[in-house]
């Protein structure tokens, strides 16, 4: 039973980050700028609250930082790939690449090999909910998560309604299905997509302070751990609809809680099951390719 | 008249270098403003990190010695990058033919040098194939996003080798996770002081073959036609299919080689940090950026990032600056190497003048 609840309660937990990031991703994946750095956004918003937080001893201070930062660097990514037209994954991954390295140089001069909030009590964060928490099973998945774990699962709904019952989640689409047409239209399509990419730097920053500050109010380097392309493969199974890609998203969380549950007993065999994102992501890339290829017949390639 | 054939000349090569030259200078440029904050002197500190490099004969060595497996994954990305095939899984394919080469070299040795350096060159080579074989056929019958299946596929493939490695071929006697080390008669050993060893004039010669490959031969035509336009180049007659697969078979090959190359001559054991932050593949792919897709841009650039990288521990050591400015430039190159600063087609010139007609008419 113990395991049941610790499965459950970890599977929420994992999922919370990967989640975010999904939903960060879907609008720049509609708008056809692919965004790969949802990892290095993510370690950024974990870096720069914590970092903040530890100097000035301010929670709030931190968190809007982080948020600010990740604007800024979702900024940066959208100036280079959308206005002066670099490639989409070259610039990503030198975003990937320049967060854990300006966090790696910043720790070096503080002569540290991680910032911890000493002050910080990470169990006032969690929220338990009364009545609730005592159910045995619904308890461990509902209640005695910290905020943004919630609103990671609420913003599953506000994405949804963003993208499908909004004029800018049409416009958005529309951008990305056909960049000309848009524009034929009078639509701004690059603000389009400006936009799609903050969006997603706002929810890897959550995703960040999620992972870091109000899980363990500790932050090492390597903490995003490929959340990020976990991520991605989420985005892709799901095509980039709000729903099934954060039911992948979700599914890839109980992934991953089950390979830390499992380390235990199965030692580390059981980190193969974080091979499993990428090996459903080629599958259903490849089924969905097949079923869309069947009709187009064309010579050739 | 004049001014014209003289400005498309001038568009040529120069612009090109220009473009490559720009995103340096801008990063070290942005580095020495870090460098200057913490109260250091950027243009000593640079200094001390390049001279040491060059102008010592110990120091040159090692500049050569790690530049070689980056000559490779650079070629390994170029290749493919100049087709307009997207391969990005070259850290992984490094990866695991470096791990079965470490593999083969440590439990299958025959004791005779030859044999077991080849041994080990033909088993990276063949994983690095293979893996990449996977995408490549995707993408060749299926047509799955190449760049999306190779760069989540690397992360994957880091788990699974960290699983080999400390699960069935730990090596039991070590503290830490690693496999156990190559023999002897499969290391490469050090020509005079410096790390320098035959495995950069392997690599070299590698480097002659793939540029008589990409520069004479009809496939090296073939690249730079079906990255122009791939329907173009299969209308005429490329059999496109069969040449992403070959172009993914020989960027595999590369990168497989630069992993055992890696692991007989500088490694000689698979540990969990083998290829180093940001890892070889990663930086292959900024010297291929960097050379933008020649042979012997790649050559120049690998050297020349050879040179940052042994810098980054003299700067280390002589400096108060840590290390890890170097990673910090180098993702800044990355970030402005992504950007065509200046047109290649249409040249300087021509854009300022361009610019000036517009403000006359305004």
């Amino acid at each position: 039973m113990d395991f049941i609840n610790n499965l459950l309660y970890n599977s929420v937990y994992n999922a919370a980050p990967i989640l975010l990031c999904v939903l960060g991703g879907i609008f720049a994946y509609k708008a056809n700028v692919l965004n790969i750095a949802l990892e290095g956004l993510m370690l950024a918003g974990a870096f720069v609250s914590m970092l903040v937080a530890y100097l000035t001893h301010n929670l709030f201070l931190g968190i809007l930082s982080a948020i600010v930062v990740c604007l800024l660097l979702g900024l940066v990514f959208s100036v280079m790939s959308v206005t002066y037209k670099g490639n989409v994954i070259v610039v990503g991954l030198a975003i990937n690449m320049l967060v854990p390295a300006v966090a790696d140089f910043v720790l070096k001069l503080m002569k540290s090999s991680n910032i911890n909030l000493t002050w910080a009590n990470v169990n006032d964060f969690k929220i338990n909910i009364p009545f609730i928490e005592d159910i045995p099973i619904l308890g461990s998945i509902l209640s005695g998560h910290p905020p943004i774990t919630y609103i990671a699962f609420l913003m599953i709904i506000v994405m949804a309604v963003l993208m499908y019952r909004t004029k800018f989640g049409v416009y958005v689409r529309v951008v990305g299905e056909n960049d000309d047409a848009a524009r034929s239209l009078g639509l701004k399509s690059n603000q389009y997509k400006y936009i799609a990419i903050l969006i997603g730097a706002f929810c890897c920053a959550l995703a960040g302070i999620n992972l870091s500050m109000e899980r363990l109010a500790v932050f090492t380097n390597d903490m995003t751990a490929g959340r990020g392309f976990i991520a991605i493969a989420a985005i892709y199974c799901g095509r980039g609809a709000p729903g099934p890609s954060a039911v992948y998203a979700i599914a890839f969380g109980v992934a991953s809680a089950l390979a830390t549950q499992l380390t235990v007993s199965a030692g580390s065999a059981a980190a193969l099951l974080d091979v499993i994102p990428y090996v459903i992501m080629g599958v259903v890339l490849t089924v969905v390719s097949i079923t869309k290829r069947r009709k187009v017949k064309v010579r050739g390639f | 008249m004049k001014q014209s054939s003289l400005s498309s000349k001038f568009s040529g090569v120069s612009i090109k270098v220009i473009n490559s030259l720009l995103p340096v200078l801008l990063a070290f440029f942005i580095g020495g403003i870090i460098i200057a904050a913490i109260g250091e002197n950027p243009l000593s500190a640079y200094g001390t990190m390049i001279g040491k490099q060059l102008f010592t004969a110990k120091g040159l060595g090692n500049t050569l010695h790690y530049a070689s497996p980056l000559i490779l994954t650079g070629l390994a990305i170029a290749i493919t990058f100049k087709a307009n095939i997207y391969n990005m899984g070259v850290e992984g394919q490094m990866l695991l033919g470096a791990f079965f080469s470490g593999i083969v070299g440590s439990s299958l040795s025959t004791g005779n040098a030859i044999v077991d350096k080849l041994m080990c060159f033909a088993v990276g080579a063949i994983c690095g194939m293979l893996f990449a074989l996977i995408p490549a056929l995707l993408k060749a019958f299926f047509h799955v996003d190449e760049m999306v299946v190779t760069l989540t596929f690397n992360y994957a493939m880091a788990k699974v080798l960290e699983y080999l490695a400390s699960g069935p071929f730990r090596d039991a006697g070590a503290g830490y996770v690693c496999t156990p080390a190559i023999a002897n008669s499969a290391t490469f050993s050090r020509l005079g002081k410096s790390r320098l060893t035959l495995f950069f004039f392997i690599a070299l010669a590698i480097f002659l073959v793939m540029w008589f490959v990409m520069k004479r031969t009809k496939l090296g035509y073939q690249v730079t036609a079906i990255g122009k336009n791939a329907e173009f180049a299969e209308a005429t007659g490329m059999r496109v299919r069969c040449k992403i697969i070959i172009l993914m078979l020989i960027s595999g090959a590369l990168a497989g080689i630069a992993g055992s190359g890696y692991m007989m001559s500088e490694q000689f054991r698979y540990t969990l940090d083998f290829s180093g932050s940001p890892g070889l593949g990663w930086d292959g792919m900024l010297i291929a950026l960097l050379g933008r897709h020649s042979p012997v841009g790649i050559l120049v650039a690998s050297l020349f990032y050879s040179v940052l990288k042994t810098g980054a521990d003299t700067i280390n050591t002589y400096t108060s600056v840590p290390k890890e400015i170097v990673a910090v430039i180098q993702s800044l190159m990355i970030l402005f190497l992504a950007v065509q600063f200046l047109n290649e087609r249409f040249g300087l010139i021509e854009r300022f003048k361009k610019l000036r007609a517009e403000k006359k008419e305004a």
